[in-house]
């Protein structure tokens, strides 16, 4: 029962937590969080682009007060841009140094294999950590004292690099064949983002805790707006959740996501609007929309929009004018 | 418990690994079992991985953990109240006992209020009752979870057909002590108590229906999926040729299903070519000009071939219907697919490569069988046709496939023009949905036609087709 408590306290602390540092989640992915933390296992975050899944990450290393280390994938990444590499100028430099010194090295040494033995004395540091070209994920493990790691769109990586991410993320270690096994010093939090733009295997699915973001409801988009747009007025802010809401149960090419409607209604304030009007709408809807066929699809349809957006709530007397305006665009 | 719930998820068609259900495991000591909605967020998050997964996993927890926890299912309920209501006034008067019984019935919230009165009362005694207790009491928890450990005594979490539901509902009933209650019954009426044996027998005849009302949840929760798969496997085998109209959309969900396996399965090896590493050894090589110091470095690579393919389908009666889904398949696996044209034929034959690509291949393949399809067949023809729209273009890297029944209507089958097809291609595939057997009789040129060919063979079932999308890619990368 004790346990149960502070499960349930732990995780609206983190809703708390969370809402203080402008990122406003739910139920869902505060339990995503805690168990992430509780189980030191990867969350890999799912949903639709622009809903704040990379953002996700970042409030929680601020939230923490941790680093951030951050890996953007793409296709043809490979572990020499995400582990490590050998820095091949500096090691052919250092060749040609150890040529020029041979000659004084191997004095005194009669035959071949004597010269050999000689060489072999010497340390083998061409393979060391001097020509070691650390990267993101391998600095991630050397952190000291814990690190927020976002691995971000993996869909967009390869099969391989997620098998080769599979060592990484169950054991927090990395296994380099010239230097030996690198051991994360605390295991670092890791977020994996995609966009769902290809299937992840089923080996990384397994070792990761799984959330799903979708689209956020009116309560909740107003909630993230009023976090980050303040200067937004109130009734404003809730028809602009409104219309939001209506365009993403229109049949679009690509719905707006929540940064959308954030950039949307800070055009609100920067251009001093006091009511949606319907000539406003029109010119600002490539903030929401990224597609031309969806602009113009919508763009028919903007009337009627408008009226439903607005109609459920007519105390507001400016909002009745926006209406009439709408009526008579049409 | 865990592993019941996991066992369930998977026939709900969610995977679930061990090391899954480990994770589930220790979820529930984290976060224990009393916040239900926490609970169920914590548990989706590790076991289902797939928005799919999730709404299936959303369904089985409702159902899974309503079920042994929650109140008992309604039916059980108000049928036991009413017969508790029965019951106790019989207690205190037996001429009364009619007559309320009926007013029970009538008025179910007065059962209602008797019911959890009982329920409240007697809820912590059950465990060594009778049945016959049981009922007379009209004790719900206790019969509750008698049914629970009677259904795990019998074996449920095994039960895998719907046809078993009578087997399981008697094996509970037994296991709950129906032998014993009918004895009582027996007893009762020799006694002369008809009246309460009739109460019994009633409650009785209720209790088993709340059991079978249980059994048909369990299997039906934990079956699922079972027939879908059952059918999906049996589908795969059947002859394209037979397929009912009504299995065609299981049939495309299965091809789209397969293509994608294909398509993972051959990508992975595809890109693998595509990486590049520093090749010391060929570095060295072509740096020893300029007296051992590496100006350039030679990387690792393997070149892609991306082999062109040319299908030409028959699209006439008997292998139309093959012709289409071997299509859907290939058009499925554009993923991984070199590019591809597609000819049909049935008396000329005609490019559908781009309106193939069109996202509604069904609609598409109706218009391509429309406009070429119908003719009688004639394989000359149509492979000058072919030949002319694609000849000049075939190479060493082209598989040129031709599915057809190989039946020329005793005219020229074309055989000479497949013979420079194959000097020219890498490969001719030929594909007949007939049996080896048939080949060659009647007006059947498979003979003529397959010595131009590097293989050739029956293909006339789904798991056919794979086989061969499979071998073509597996050369082809």
């Amino acid at each position: 029962m004790s346990k149960e408590k502070t499960a349930r306290d732990a995780i609206e602390g983190l809703m708390a937590g969370y809402e203080k540092l402008g990122y406003v989640s739910d139920e869902q992915i505060a339990t995503a969080l805690f168990l992430a933390q509780q189980l030191e296992k990867p969350l890999l975050v799912e949903g639709p682009p622009g809903v704040g899944k990379t953002e996700l990450a970042k409030a929680t290393a601020e939230y923490l007060g941790l680093d951030m280390i951050r890996l953007q994938c793409y296709e043809g990444l490979d572990e020499a841009k995400a582990l490590y590499e050998w820095q091949y100028g500096k090691q052919l430099l250092y060749t040609q140094v150890l040529k020029e010194k041979l000659g004084d090295l191997m004095e005194g040494a009669a035959t071949l294999d004597q010269s050999m033995d000689k060489l072999h004395d010497f340390e083998d540091v061409f393979f060391s950590e001097q020509f070691l070209q650390t990267r993101p994920l391998l600095e991630a493990l050397r952190a000291d004292d814990g690190i927020v790691l976002l691995i971000d769109e993996i869909d967009k990586s390869d099969d391989e690099f997620e098998a080769f991410l599979l060592e990484i993320l169950s054991d927090y270690q990395i296994s380099i064949p010239e230097l030996g096994t690198v051991k994360a010093k605390k295991p670092p939090l890791v977020f994996l983002t995609s966009n769902n733009t290809r299937e992840i295997g089923d080996a990384l699915k397994r070792r990761c805790l799984h959330l799903y973001i979708p689209f956020p409801d009116a309560a909740r988009e107003n909630t993230i707006l009023q976090a980050r747009v303040p200067e937004l007025d109130k009734s404003l802010r809730t028809n602009v959740v409104d219309f939001v809401q209506k365009l993403r149960e229109m049949d679009l090419k690509k719905p707006p996501a929540v940064s959308e409607t954030i950039d949307w209604a800070r055009t609100v304030v920067l251009l001093n609007m006091d009511v949606l009007e319907s000539d406003f709408v029109k010119n600002t809807l490539n903030v929401l929309l990224k597609f031309k066929s969806d602009i113009e699809s919508v763009e028919s349809e903007l009337p009627r929009l408008m009226r439903e957006s607005q109609n459920p709530k007519q105390q507001n007397p400016k909002q009745q004018d926006a209406k009439e305006s709408g009526a008579a665009a049409e | 418990m865990i592993a019941d719930f996991v066992r369930i998820l998977r026939a709900a068609d969610i995977r679930v690994s061990p090391a899954e259900t480990l994770d589930a495991a220790e979820i529930f000591e984290t976060i224990g079992f009393d916040d239900r909605s926490i609970l169920k967020h914590a548990l989706g998050q590790t076991l289902a991985k797939t928005e799919m997964e999730k709404q299936a996993f959303d369904e089985a927890f409702e159902t899974y953990f309503r079920v042994p926890e929650e109140t008992p299912p309604a039916a059980l309920s108000d049928a036991m109240s009413e017969d508790d209501a029965g019951d106790e006034e019989s207690g205190e008067s037996e001429t009364q006992s009619g007559s309320d019984e009926m007013s029970g019935e009538g008025q179910p919230q007065q059962a209602g209020e008797g019911g959890e009165g009982s329920e409240g009362g007697e809820g912590g005694e059950a465990a060594n009752q009778t049945l016959t207790e049981m009922l007379q009491n009209r004790d719900m928890a206790a019969l509750q979870a008698a049914m629970q450990q009677a259904a795990s005594q019998a074996g449920i979490a095994d039960a895998k057909l719907f046809t078993q539901q009578g087997m399981f509902s008697r094996r509970i009933m037994e296991a709950m002590g129906l032998a014993d209650l009918d004895a009582r019954i027996r007893q009762m009426n020799e006694g002369g108590e008809t009246e309460r044996a009739e109460q019994l027998k009633q409650g009785r005849a209720q209790l088993f229906e709340a059991v079978q009302d249980f059994v048909e949840r369990q299997i039906a929760m934990r079956t699922k999926n079972a027939g879908r798969l059952l059918r999906e496997d049996a589908l795969s085998r059947i002859r394209l040729s037979n397929l009912d109209k009504s299995d065609m959309k299981i049939m495309r969900e299965l091809i789209r299903k397969l293509a994608k396996r294909l398509a993972s399965r051959h990508s992975r090896r595809r890109k693998k070519a595509q990486r590049g590493m520093l090749d010391i050894r060929r570095t060295m090589r072509a740096n020893v000009a300029f007296d051992g110091n590496l100006f350039n470095l030679a990387w690792r690579r393997v070149k892609v071939e991306r082999p062109k393919l040319i299908v030409l389908c028959d699209v006439s009666g008997s292998v139309a219907a093959v012709s289409r889904f071997f299509l859907m398949f290939l058009y499925s696996l554009d993923e991984v697919m070199p590019k591809t044209r597609s000819f049909v034929f049935s008396n000329r034959a005609g490019e559908i490569s781009d309106i193939l690509q069109n996202d509604d291949l069904e609609a598409a393949m109706e218009a391509a069988l429309r406009q070429y399809g119908g003719g009688s067949t004639d394989y000359g023809v149509s492979m000058m046709d072919l030949a002319a729209a694609t000849l000049d273009s075939v190479d060493k890297k082209t598989t040129v496939m031709v599915l057809g029944d190989a039946r020329s209507n005793y005219g020229d089958p074309g055989h000479l023009v497949l013979k420079e097809f194959y000097e020219r291609a890498g490969r001719v595939i030929f594909l007949n949905p007939e049996p080896e057997s048939v080949w060659d009789t009647g007006d059947s040129e498979m003979k003529k036609l397959g010595a131009f060919c590097t293989h050739k063979q029956t293909c006339n079932s789904v798991k056919h087709l794979e086989r061969v999308l499979d071998d073509l890619l597996r050369l082809s990368s």
